[in-house]
């Protein structure tokens, strides 16, 4: 499997939308619900049929490929385990379905079920299972039938929050033990952080970014995808860029003045990470703290000056000011990130 | 669109009253039931009672003494053993089951086949789904006064059959003995296929749709598809639908009875039809008491087994 | 899922033949309750499938006006008989759903009465002929023999089995939170129970008390027995339209029919959504 190419679009729900997914890469595609990302999966599946555009797969157009010939592996959102069958016919159903013969079945389920440790419970009825041997089975199942690509909706959105971290893990060794190329939907920014090689970010039915989890948290290409990835996202605020005597400056009202690497003059919005924030006494801006909220490690200062407000995250050794005191900080000219007001794209 | 619940049966009670236990709760609890539990045991008890006492002796309602008196005609045991060696008995029995071995399967296959036509969406779906829908809803006894008209050797039912053998057709359907049972079994299908076609149908929608689309994705073809992950996902749906038609097809009256008032000779006599004839035209109440409670301990007998295995499976 | 052209062409045709057959009962009644005695009585080659000269003579006649062709008179009409079907199912009806709802709401919130789900199961399993002898001693004990109150009292009981499966299911749906909070303000359970449980059940009670209408409307084997002239319902009724010199008055009948079709056929459709859970004892929800 060489690339997988698709171009497509569908009406209102996904517009004109380009990605490439080289193979064995793991992608997310992320946003919030109703963005179009599980438009987008359930054509690659053959779910829905694309209005316009195409989706191939090794250069090869699967337009009107019926699903069942794609060789689509699927993790559903619940997993869709048969569970009125046991861990071994749920494996063995994509192979009995395409006619493959017994011997070489129970040998490949064998594989399988060893290389998921799926083994000792290969005679139990699916039902009533844990939720991580579920994920497990519904990988295994698809794996076995070895499809070309991997497409998983939003699979831990249903486990309990202090088990996700766990299965994240999971997921992305599975992956890599497999080499395989997944596709994965998410709405959480943390899972397509912490397990994908590439994220494409969308949102009303567009691609807006497709990068690197570090691209795209470094170098987000609009305020959307700006806000959208990281806890909290990034702090945007109204500005003026004016050229200085010593270089490029942000006015920024109320908060005060902050330098810049580039940018024209003109309206912008001036954007930089609440971890970024670096608490100084001298510090060109100043806000006035609003909250305090201590969560552990970590001290969230919410932030306000004139109309803005923005956050920030502190190491919780930090001393920080009282609820209604102005906090000073600075920021490094590098962190900083600037967006057309208008377009709202990265300048 | 549909939801399947697991606690299909009763099993309630006990756990819930621990729940909810105050004092002014329960005796609240008490109150609210107590007007269904007098009706049950007016309908139940007492009857079952007096149907014991009754069917010990040769008491009919022409003799002249009330039924409490019916001592008087005390004959023990002899009812049950006439009834063992009542050929019209047996043979009422042995036709309801044969009425329940045809029209039962018949209405499951028309009903299933509709159902997969119905599963997804189409064009006109809601307005061919409600007109599918009222055979059910017409009253029975209705229905069996359709039937009759549309069975004349005269009627509709021959006309359809000379337009198609070119040829005037005058069959006599309903004296015939073999057709008079074809022709009420027809009855009873046309008028319940429906109830099936309702049930297996909100069953399959229940179905849960991404078990389905995941066998389509693992290469499953639409047969497989339908075998493997449908039907047994809609066992217990099945078996209710069944229990349901078993049960009304064995207590089988209102059409049958108009159509051919049992007749001609025995040909379509139910067990319904038997008890009411022995009841109505020849009044040995005494001989009825004990057919009726030969029935009664065996449906009880049969149904509490049934569900208790029902129940069983489902857990 | 997409299906095929010939799928959706084959599915259309199935569904279709299916109805021709399935509708021509009805469409043949339909059209014999409006055929003028001339075509009703007509038969073989004569049939005519849809009424050359529709006429309401069979309507008028049943209710007694006999300025058709028949040149007989009914002794009896049939408003008597459409009164006792609506009455008895009518108050069949109500003592179902007091006694189903009551005791539905006392099991589904305070555990009362764990006995009734299977014992009303069972009573439904029962054929109606296997304890109607000592039910016609009761009643003639009672002098309820002929009479629409009779005749209510044992469809009530007949049909309180569905009554409380039904409102059973839908009590077990309803979040206790609200009555809870009720509660909490210091209304008594049976306040709260008439007050503001009830009236978010409407919606419920109603078309419960519709799917019991139908099924007391329906009857005819409980009537036969219990009913011998005054009080007869509709379809006991119908067995005497027919008389000694035109033999089977077909029109009268039909004509009849249609009435009592009707409206369990309405309410039928109007409680579609409900008929799954009602028929099912609560197993199957919509």
């Amino acid at each position: 499997m060489q690339n997988l190419g698709k171009d497509f679009g569908a009406f209102t729900a996904l517009a004109e939308m380009d990605l490439t997914i080289g193979s064995g890469e793991f992608v997310a595609l992320l946003g919030p619900s109703g963005c179009g990302k599980s438009t987008t999966m359930n054509m690659i599946a053959g779910m829905l049929d694309p209005s316009h555009g195409e989706i191939r797969f090794d250069g090869r157009n699967m337009n009107g490929v019926p699903m069942a010939k794609r060789g689509v592996g699927f993790v559903f959102q619940n997993y869709a385990i048969f569970t009125h069958m046991t861990v071994r016919d749920n494996l063995a159903y994509g192979l009995k379905s395409q006619g493959v013969g017994r011997a070489e079945t129970n040998r490949r389920v064998g594989e399988i079920a060893e290389l998921l440790q799926l083994t000792p419970m290969l005679d139990r009825k699916a039902a009533g299972l844990s939720v991580n041997i579920l994920q497990r089975l519904a990988i295994g199942r698809s794996a076995v039938v070895e499809p070309a690509i991997f497409l998983l909706d939003e699979p831990l959105s249903n486990v309990d929050a202090a088990f996700r971290a766990v299965m994240r893990a999971e997921l992305k060794s599975l992956q890599r033990q497999f080499k395989q190329t997944m596709v994965y939907v998410t709405h959480d920014q943390l899972e397509a952080m912490t397990m994908a090689d590439r994220i494409a970010v969308m949102d009303h039915g567009k691609l807006l970014q497709v990068g690197t989890p570090l691209e795209v948290y470094n170098h987000p290409a609009d305020t959307f995808v700006a806000r959208f990835i990281g806890a909290p996202g990034m702090n945007l605020l109204k500005g003026r860029i004016t050229g200085a005597d010593t270089g490029l400056v942000a006015d920024l009202g109320a908060a005060g003045h902050c330098p810049v690497r580039t940018g024209q003059g003109g309206d912008v919005l001036f954007g930089f990470r609440p971890e970024q924030v670096h608490p100084d006494a001298n510090g060109p801006l100043q806000m006035i703290v609003t909250t305090v909220e201590r969560i552990g490690a970590r001290t969230i200062l919410h932030l306000a000056a004139g109309d803005m407000t923005a956050k920030a995250v502190l190491d919780s050794e930090t001393p920080v000011p009282d609820q209604g005191q102005p906090f000073r900080f600075a920021l490094d000219a590098d962190d900083v990130r600037l967006f057309d007001a208008e377009t709202e794209r990265a300048l | 669109m549909t939801d399947m619940t697991t606690d299909t049966l009763p099993d309630d009670a006990g756990d819930e009253t621990a729940l909810h236990g105050g004092a002014e709760e329960r005796k609240l609890g008490f109150w609210l039931t107590l007007p269904a539990q007098l009706l049950v045991l007016f309908i139940a008890l007492f009857p079952i009672l007096m149907q014991v006492y009754i069917s010990l002796t040769d008491w009919s309602p022409l003799d002249g003494i009330p039924w409490y008196q019916a001592y008087e005609l005390w004959i023990g045991l002899l009812n049950y053993v006439d009834l063992a060696n009542d050929p019209r008995f047996w043979s009422a029995m042995w036709r309801t089951c044969i009425v329940m071995a045809i029209c039962v399967p018949v209405q499951f296959f028309l009903g299933l086949g509709l159902a997969i036509l119905f599963v997804d969406d189409f064009r006109g779906k809601r307005v061919l789904y409600s007109t599918i829908l009222v055979p059910m809803m017409v009253v029975p006894a209705v229905a069996g006064y359709m039937f009759f008209m549309l069975f004349q050797s005269g009627g509709p039912v021959n006309d359809i059959l000379s337009f198609f053998a070119g040829r005037p057709v005058t069959i006599a359907w309903l004296s015939d003995p073999d057709l008079a049972l074809f022709a009420t079994i027809v009855s009873d299908i046309w008028q319940w296929t429906p109830l099936m076609f309702l049930i297996l149908l909100a069953g399959m929608v229940s179905v849960p749709q991404d078990q389905q689309m995941a066998a389509v994705l693992l290469g499953a073809s639409w047969t497989r598809r339908f075998f493997t992950i449908v039907l047994p996902r809609m066992k217990t749906i099945i078996i209710i639908a069944i229990a349901i038609r078993v049960i009304e097809n064995f207590k089988v009256f209102d059409n049958f009875y108009i159509m051919t008032g049992g007749g001609p000779g025995v040909a379509t006599e139910t067990i319904s039809i038997y008890i009411y004839k022995v009841t109505q035209q020849e009044l040995i109440w005494g001989y009825v008491a004990a057919i009726a409670l030969a029935i009664l301990i065996t449906l009880s007998v049969v149904s509490a087994l049934a569900i208790k295995k029902l129940r069983g499976a489902q857990q | 899922m997409q299906r095929s052209l010939s799928f959706e062409i084959f599915r259309y045709a199935a569904i279709f033949g299916f109805l021709a057959l399935s509708l021509i009962p009805t469409i043949w009644m339909f059209s014999m309750a409006f055929k003028p005695i001339a075509e009703w009585q007509a038969s073989g080659a004569d049939l005519t499938w849809w009424p050359k000269n529709p006429t309401l003579d069979n309507f008028r006649f049943i209710f007694g006006e006999s300025g058709s062709d028949l040149i007989v008179a009914l002794e009896r009409t049939a408003g008597r008989p459409i009164l006792a079907s609506l009455l008895s199912a009518t108050f069949g009806t109500l003592i179902a759903m007091a006694a189903g709802t009551a005791a539905a709401y006392g099991l589904s919130r305070f555990g009362a009465g764990g006995n009734l789900p299977l014992a009303l199961i069972q009573l439904r399993i029962f054929p109606p002929m296997a304890v109607m002898i000592p039910v016609m001693i009761m009643w003639a004990f009672l002098g309820l023999i002929d009479t629409w109150y009779g005749l209510a009292l044992i469809y009530g009981i007949v049909t309180m089995p569905f009554s409380f499966w039904l409102m059973k299911t839908f009590f077990d749906d309803l979040p206790r939170e609200i009555e809870d909070a009720a509660l909490v303000e210091g209304c008594s359970r049976w306040r709260v129970f008439l007050k503001i449980t009830l009236p978010m059940m409407r919606p419920a009670l109603a078309s419960s008390a519709l799917f019991v209408f139908i099924l007391n409307w329906s009857d005819y084997l409980i009537a036969l027995l219990l009913t011998t002239r005054d009080w007869v319902t509709i379809p006991v009724y119908m067995a005497s339209l027919s008389s000694s010199m035109t033999g089977q008055l077909y029109g009268a009948k039909a004509a009849l029919g249609l009435i009592a079709a009707v409206p369990p056929v309405i309410m039928g459709i109007a409680i579609q959504k409900q008929l799954v859970r009602g028929l099912t004892f609560g197993a199957l929800k919509e």
